[in-house]
């Protein structure tokens, strides 16, 4: 058996991972060790062009693929070996999510839009995923795949179905430095992504010191060889920033949103792109045309509008929307003669149908968490998890 | 024409989806809305859940609940207790029954369920929802599980019409009922003729009271789209002897509450008969039945009683309601939208009243 350096040297020789070669002085990816790159298969634009000075503002964004963005089913093996063996026509984006991408990268102002995809997938999926993002318009700047195949031929069992060593190493490796930053990340709640998007953006806002992340990753069990590629990077950025503006969590498995209560504001449980739309439209970072499309694409998917209506009060209710963003979509939407297909009256009837009665509930935002236990989090989600395999979760309807 | 006054034309005509409009504010505490929150996980409705909103946004948020199915109505004001059906506007205008039916009278498709008092129900539900044509009253429908099974899925349930909406009827109303309960029957359980009686003391209505006779009188002489048998006496309620039984709402109310505490009383003598070890021995071994038994006896599993009469689907659940009761009727509530029932109730009525007035024709000429 090959020895993990010699390992490591061969799948650095093999790296893989798709990084676009940026234009100088466009953006910087924060340096790493080489075995840390040839871990994770990134190849970063560093290794292709001098370094160019940092850019002004950069907007970051970050998605996870499997049920985040792509509309993917691997609860069973069959599920799973199904997912392997389709090709890229066949792979289906989550109603909204392309429509949302396209708008965030679309060039406004003199910020520099970066899209990391960071999936748990197999890298022997690269082809196809990224022909599929190709079909759908997006070139993402890096897409890191998990490196299952070795992880399995090293006999690391624990690392096939592990996120929380995986996710913040690519994390960390893919980190951007600029005057200034603003990362979004998108997950969802089938997997660790909110405890593992939350850590990261602790751990370089200064908050996750190293004992506190050794202890955290000592609890997760993450193998020894990441935990110290993991603290090598924490020392190097460590305090590096608050860039973690947002992290957007879609509720493919539909779990309850107190779940998510204990990582503060920051973490924002979505239930469709309609929602995400919404939150960043109201952070200003796409407009209310971009949110209208969102509302076309899900329309097209068969959202009705008053399901969209339902979203938008859900929001309303937990005090991450404003009232008058709603009302200045609503003015978005009666300026055209078709939503979706459909008289954009319908729409405007159904938010203002949600929002009646509410006038007098307006409801602050989540406060943000700035000291999260990620400990105990990680206890309780194993012990749902626990509690999901030995008893199952499935709601019987009763006859 | 829309809300900015354009003419809505040349869009494809959009998917309708039932929207089921649920009371948090009564039943069993926090299981209407666990129901509903269920419901919009499992199934393909609309669900609106009324009462206070921080209170139920709350709990939605410790429950797994698909939000874009669910939206919340606020009603700030709680019925307080012994309040009447005269009172009520004054009390509690913006009660959940009060403003959960004002909200579904304004929606196509939508069904109202509440584990409220049924009086104050039938008080908002008469305010705000529009009657069926030519139906004077509207009438309580219970089910009760009996001997005779009937259509096609073997549906052991007759239809008890009325259970306490209309205390007082004249003939007119029970003819009215029969022809409510038995297009609701025929819809449901999916008899193409349901076998429909008037409850008496009797197979003579000679000793009935004078709107059991009339009405009696006023069925035998149509050719009817149901099978009218006459009258029947109580003790052939269980057997299932009718399809649908048609009362005035005090005697249903009495017949029914009689029934469940035949069943409530045989259930606590099974309880009883445990104390001693014979039973114990022979009860388990008779367990399988017996669970059977309880299950087909549980009126948790009716889905509660729909009011007939008004122009949307309303489920009236035991103030009791459990998580169960809830979903089951919501169940209920869809499959009434479903199979258009509300509409036979009133090609129901229409064509009954249609044979009166050929009739009385006939007689004038």
């Amino acid at each position: 058996m090959m020895s993990d350096d010699n390992h490591d040297q061969a799948q650095a020789d093999a790296a893989d991972v798709s990084a676009r070669e940026t234009e100088p002085g466009t953006a910087n990816v924060s340096t790493s060790e080489s075995a840390a790159k040839a871990e994770l298969e990134v190849t970063e634009p560093s290794d292709v062009a001098p370094q160019p000075e940092p850019p002004d503002r950069v907007l970051h964004l970050r998605w996870d693929l499997d049920k985040t963005y792509l509309r993917t089913e691997f609860d069973t093996l069959k599920d799973l070996y199904k997912t392997f063996r389709q090709r890229a026509e066949d792979k289906v984006s989550i109603a909204g999510a392309r429509t949302l991408l396209r708008a965030l990268v679309e060039p406004r102002d003199d910020v520099l839009r970066r899209v990391t995809f960071i999936s748990g997938s197999p890298n022997q999926m690269r082809k196809v995923l990224t022909r599929k993002l190709a079909l759908d318009g997006i070139e993402p700047d890096v897409f890191i795949l998990k490196p299952n195949l070795s992880n399995l031929l090293r006999g690391r069992f624990r690392a096939l179905r592990g996120q929380v060593g995986y996710k913040l190493k690519a994390l960390l490796h893919s980190h951007m430095a600029a005057r200034q930053v603003d990362e979004y990340l998108f997950g969802d709640d089938a997997e660790q992504d909110a405890f593992i998007y939350s850590l990261y953006g602790d751990m370089i806002a200064g908050r996750v010191d190293g004992t506190a992340l050794a202890a955290i990753l000592n609890t997760a069990r993450v193998y020894r060889r990441d935990v110290d590629e993991i603290m090598a990077l924490h020392s190097k950025l460590y305090d590096s920033g608050d860039d973690v503006r947002r992290i957007l969590i879609h509720l493919e498995a539909r779990s309850p949103l107190d779940r998510f209560i204990p990582y503060g504001g920051r973490v924002v449980p979505i239930y469709n792109y309609f929602q995400a739309a919404l939150v960043l439209a109201e952070a200003g970072l796409i407009d209310m045309l971009a949110t209208r499309q969102v509302i076309d694409a899900m329309g097209a998917a068969g959202y009705t509008p008053a399901r969209l209506a339902s979203s938008v009060q859900d929001l309303l209710r937990r005090g991450v929307l404003r009232q008058q963003t709603v009302k200045t979509l609503e003015h978005e939407l009666s300026g055209v003669d078709s939503v979706s297909g459909r008289p954009p009256s319908l729409f405007i009837r159904k938010f203002e149908d949600v929002i009646s009665g509410m006038e007098t509930l307006a409801r602050p935002p989540p406060p943000d968490n700035h000291e999260i236990n990620y400990i105990g989090l990680f206890h309780a989600a194993r012990f749902r998890r626990k509690r999901h395999r030995l008893l199952g979760t499935g709601i019987r309807i009763l006859d | 024409m829309d809300i900015f006054g354009r003419a809505i034309v040349g869009y494809p005509a959009a998917r309708t989806v039932t929207t089921i409009v649920v009371d948090t504010c009564a039943g069993q505490a926090g299981q209407a809305l666990e129901a509903a929150a269920i419901a919009s996980l499992e199934l393909d409705v609309q669900v609106v859940v009324v009462g206070d909103e921080s209170d139920i946004t709350d709990q939605l948020n410790k429950i797994a609940h698909d939000a874009e199915r669910l939206s919340v109505l606020h009603a700030p004001h709680v019925l307080p207790d012994g309040v009447s059906a005269q009172t009520v506007d004054e009390v509690a205008p913006r009660s959940s029954l009060a403003v959960g039916l004002a909200y579904t009278a304004t929606q196509p498709d939508a069904v109202f369920i509440s584990a409220g008092r049924p009086s104050i129900l039938i008080h908002y539900a008469t305010q705000s929802l529009q009657r069926i044509p030519s139906v004077g009253r509207l009438a309580l429908a219970a089910v009760y599980p009996t001997l005779h099974h009937r259509g096609p899925n073997d549906d052991p349930f007759a239809l008890l019409l009325d259970v306490g909406a209309t205390a007082q009827c004249t003939g007119d109303h029970l003819v009215t009922f029969a022809a409510m309960g038995a297009a609701y029957a025929s819809k449901i359980s999916g008899v193409v003729r349901p076998r429909v009686a008037l409850l008496s003391n009797g197979r003579s209505v000679s000793a009935a009271p004078l709107s059991v006779q009339d009405a009696d009188l006023r069925l035998q002489r149509h050719e009817l789209a149901f099978d009218y048998i006459g009258t029947i006496r109580g003790d052939q309620i269980t057997v299932g002897e009718a399809d649908v039984i048609v009362t005035n709402g005090f005697t249903g109310d009495v017949v029914v509450r009689t029934l469940e505490g035949v069943a409530a009383t045989a259930e606590a003598l099974l309880v009883k008969a445990q104390d001693r070890f014979q039973w114990r021995l022979g009860m388990s071994i008779l367990g399988g039945g017996i669970d059977r038994l309880r299950e087909f006896t549980n009126w948790e599993n009716y889905g509660g009683a729909p009011l007939l009469g008004v122009q949307h689907p309303v489920i009236v659940t035991q103030s009791n309601s459990g998580l169960r009761a809830f979903l089951n009727a919501i169940r209920l509530g869809a499959k009434i939208v479903r199979l258009e029932v509300i509409g036979s109730i009133g090609a129901g009525v229409e064509a009954l009243r249609n044979l009166e007035r050929a009739f009385h024709q006939d007689q004038s000429t």
